[in-house]
């Protein structure tokens, strides 16, 4: 548990303790002091302890653990691992090119004000799949992987615009209109069914 | 004016009753690790507790309307 999930533990046991002052006694709001109270436990501090729990599960669904403790994305998290400098992700991981805490997170997640939430809604769907209907074999992603989310990054980069491959095609790299990942250029990505029969990299060798 | 008391303590009963569940469920789920916890949060815990608030305000608009009673 995290400082700040201590935190917000402490702020709802303290809401819980105020709003059982009105579940065993609601005759004290009678007064201006018990309205005012009234006002503070089962209004302002619930409302507070939503707006702050939506964000404690926002920042730890960013969390690379919290991604692969799915059962359906181990093999995912696993790749991250492969020693094997091709495999764009294990690349990143590895080297610390993403934030190893927030690896997944980091490459997908649209950048745009609504891109964490249409995140969380295609989270939802991958949940129903997984516990509801039925999960599929191989996981891809809808509407396919955006360039957007490598050019986050990339997109400024010395070493990115300076290659004349990259330079030569910029237009088409930037309306997604060639995939990064699917034009023959980076296309070892997760590669999740093979990833088990792979030499895996373990940090500290 | 008696009626009224005892509804307003109703609601507020109600309204306490279902912030404290939302907020037990809300602990449960910031102690479990698990995908599943956001959905219990998002969908049980945050539901039970602005039904909670809800409740509540319905109850201050109940308080501050007259009294049946004394009407006519």
């Amino acid at each position: 548990m995290t400082g700040s999930t201590e935190i917000l533990v402490a702020l709802i046991v303290v809401t819980i303790a105020l709003a059982a002052v009105f579940l065993v006694r609601p005759s004290i709001t009678v007064g201006v002091t018990g309205k005012i109270l009234a006002f503070v436990a089962l209004g302002i501090l619930p409302a507070l302890c939503i707006d702050a729990g939506m964000s404690a599960h926002m920042q730890r669904s960013e969390q690379t653990q919290f991604c692969i403790s799915c059962h359906a994305m181990e093999t995912h998290g696993l790749s991250l691992y492969v020693d094997d400098p091709s495999y764009i992700p294990a690349q990143h991981f590895q080297n610390h090119l993403v934030p190893a805490d927030t690896a997944c997170y980091a490459c997908h997640t649209d950048y745009t004000i609504f891109g964490p939430l249409k995140d969380k809604l295609q989270g939802m769907k991958r949940i129903y799949l997984q516990y509801i209907s039925t999960p599929p074999k191989v996981i891809v992603i809808s509407g396919g992987y955006s360039n957007l989310q490598c050019l986050h990054c990339h997109a400024g980069a010395r070493s990115f615009e300076e290659n004349p491959i990259h330079s030569a095609m910029m237009a088409s790299l930037t309306s997604n209109q060639v995939s990064c990942i699917t034009s023959g250029c980076h296309d070892t990505i997760h590669n999740a069914d093979q990833v088990e029969n792979l030499k895996m990299w373990s940090p500290g060798q | 004016m008696k009626l009224r008391a005892i509804g307003i303590r109703k609601y507020l009963q109600v309204s306490s009753a279902l912030i404290i569940l939302g907020l037990l469920v809300e602990i449960v789920s910031l102690l479990w690790f698990h995908p599943l916890s956001f959905v219990l949060f998002a969908f049980v815990g945050a539901t039970l507790i602005g039904l909670g608030i809800l409740v509540y305000l319905a109850s201050l608009v109940f308080a501050g309307s007259p009294p049946t009673e004394n009407r006519g």
